[in-house]
């Protein structure tokens, strides 16, 4: 091919080049340190444990928790466009799987593949028949899930309306740790694990196909994508992340009630990964804080949602990203 | 030679309207067929069936000897086709060479296990997303977003991401439309190389008609659904009815 036209065809005549962070979904790298602030951000989380009081270490744990829980319905929500209405109740069903596992005597390292693949089953059983039809669907077909799991758990699960308290793993003696310390680690190597899974995944083909679909799923389906397999399997791997993030709440806490997986809590990490910003691993980071730190439901809550997508519609990391576009217009 | 695109009495109404009246098209391996007609005609949506967007009422469909008709859209792909739409359906929140890799899908692996480790398999995808980014002069706009770029770029993007799926038939509704004169010209000279070079099959519906003259060996023109024209091209440009129907109109 070597007669190659040399006329017309040359790239950037008279285009518009968005600003960094205009588009929801824009890949392009804002920030120009990505590894070294990764690696400062792995050395700081690995040194928090030996900083940090039991309480406020306790609450560090519980973002990390969010963190994992948040990155599975970023897949769906922010890559997928599509509105999941029971992420929690996949995260409640992990929670009560690692605890029955546990007080029934079964070492703690068995429960957490236990409760991924449990809600990898039922994400299964619920996504597929969901995704076939509009986006709409799933997002009633998930909040009937999310609200027929508490009754269900207070009916079936031991401990009953009471909850189940059950032990929390213990660090081996050998390391020399406190127990909060060594949940804590734990908790951060299976969030550090979920956050590369992800960031490879959304970047390969799976996380293409998404974006694809959400933008003209006729197009993309004429791709070679199938949309309701893809949607499908999506969705149960964001009930997995949900079920191992519910795993991790178990370990932390050590106890778990039904009242702590009610819709609310579905809705609370919609609302953290809309916060955080969709469609970015980053969003899912600031979102799990939100979700840790956001006071109960009420007026507050409501008027600080309201407020930060006022002044961030694209959330914190959408805003992040668009800084050093509005600082270089500023300056002269 | 079993043909690459064989269309039997295929027939799509719309309530009233008829769209395509029992229209047949036989497209042979290598050819660059124009399909031609004014507005309304029933172009694109001969392309809509043959990419299973819409079931016709009736007729048949077969490319290289098997049935379309009996695939759902999302295998269309792996027997070989490919189409860009009228308006490009380019997707807006991926960058142009993701865009472009897409076109490629179905070569990638797609499950979250196998896409979580798939580095040599992505990479090999970004390097052949490349040269054909490269060989649309796109290179230089890889790491755009799709969204705000002009139209006339839109319309190679899409060009681009249906060459990526290498496929053994192209269908190209009006790549030409909104591009300027030199744009058209360096694009149909794309398209042409690209023909020698790969030997695909092309069938493009465009209403810019040096466009159409200048790369297709032969012409079909539809009008009101019926097919009134088929032959070589330098034929059908002298066929009255067809002077009548489009190109008396310009
Ligand atoms: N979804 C639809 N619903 C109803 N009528 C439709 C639909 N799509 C197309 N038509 C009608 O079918 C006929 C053929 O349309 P088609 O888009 O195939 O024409 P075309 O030859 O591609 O025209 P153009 O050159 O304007 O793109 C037209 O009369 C159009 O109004
Ligand atoms: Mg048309």
């Amino acid at each position: 091919m070597s007669a190659r036209p040399a006329t017309g065809l040359r790239a950037g005549t008279g285009h518009r080049r968005p600003a960094v962070g205009q588009y929801a979904g824009d890949r392009r790298r804002a920030w120009p340190y990505p590894r070294t602030t990764l690696g400062a951000a792995a050395a700081g989380a690995v040194a928090v444990p030996f900083l940090v009081p039991p309480y406020p270490l306790h609450q560090v744990t519980l973002v990390l928790v969010y963190v994992v829980a948040l990155l599975g319905l970023d897949l769906v929500t922010g890559h997928g466009g599509l509105i999941s209405l029971g992420h929690g109740a996949f995260f409640g069903v992990g929670a009560y799987t690692a605890a029955i596992l546990l007080s029934s005597g079964a070492p703690y390292p068995v429960t957490l593949p236990a409760a991924g693949l449990v809600a990898y089953g039922l994400g299964h059983a619920f996504g597929r028949p969901a995704v076939r039809l509009s986006g709409l669907y799933l997002a009633v077909v998930t909040f009937a899930v999310a609200v027929a799991v508490p009754p269900l758990i207070r009916r079936l699960a031991p401990g009953g309306a009471m909850g189940l308290p059950v032990r929390t793993p213990g660090a081996p003696s050998f390391t020399g740790l406190d127990d909060d310390q060594w949940v804590y680690l734990l908790v951060l190597a299976v969030a550090a694990a979920a956050f590369t899974l992800m960031r490879s995944v959304i970047r390969s083909s799976l996380g293409r196909a998404l974006v694809a679909l959400r933008a003209d799923a006729g197009a993309a389906e004429l791709l070679g994508i199938h949309p309701s397999a893809t949607r499908a399997h999506a969705f149960a791997w964001s009930a997995v992340y949900a079920g191992l993030a519910g795993c991790l709440f178990t370990w932390t806490t050590g106890f778990v009630a039904p009242e702590s997986f009610t819709v609310t809590l579905s809705i609370t990490l919609l609302a953290g990964i809309v916060i955080g910003g969709l469609g970015t691993v980053s969003g899912a980071v600031i979102g799990a804080v939100v979700v840790t730190f956001l006071p109960a439901p009420g007026l507050v809550s409501g008027l600080a949602l309201v407020l930060v997508l006022a002044v961030a519609p694209h959330g914190v990391t959408g805003l992040v990203r668009r800084a050093p576009a509005f600082l270089g217009r500023r300056r002269p | 030679m079993v043909p690459m695109l064989e269309i039997g009495r295929l027939t799509v109404r719309f309530g009233g309207v008829t769209a395509l009246d029992a229209v047949g098209l036989v497209v042979g391996p290598g050819e660059v067929v124009g399909l031609i007609g004014p507005n309304g005609a029933g172009k694109s949506t001969l392309f809509d069936c043959v990419t299973r967007r819409r079931d016709p009422d009736d007729g048949v469909i077969r490319f290289a000897g098997q049935d379309v008709l009996a695939r759902p859209p999302h295998l269309v792909a792996g027997t070989g086709i490919a189409r860009t739409f009228q308006h490009p359906a380019v997707f807006p929140g991926l960058s142009v060479r993701e865009n472009v890799m897409t076109g490629a899908h179905r070569f990638g692996a797609a499950g979250f296990w196998r896409a979580a480790f798939a580095r040599d398999g992505e990479r090999r995808l970004r390097a052949h997303a490349d040269r054909v980014l490269d060989l649309f002069g796109l290179l230089g706009l890889g790491d755009h977003p799709a969204a705000g770029l002009p139209h006339g770029v839109l319309k190679r993007v899409e060009i681009a991401r249906a060459v990526a799926a290498e496929p053994r038939l192209l269908l190209l509704d009006e790549p030409a439309g909104g591009l300027g004169p030199e744009e058209a010209l360096a694009l149909s000279g794309l398209i042409r190389d690209l023909h020698r070079a790969t030997g695909l099959t092309v069938v493009v519906v465009e209403h810019h008609m040096e466009f159409v003259l200048g790369l297709c060996g032969r012409i079909v023109c539809l009008d009101l659904g019926q097919k009134i024209a088929d032959g070589p091209t330098h034929v059908v440009r002298r066929d009255p009815a067809v002077i009548a129907a489009c190109l008396g109109a310009r």
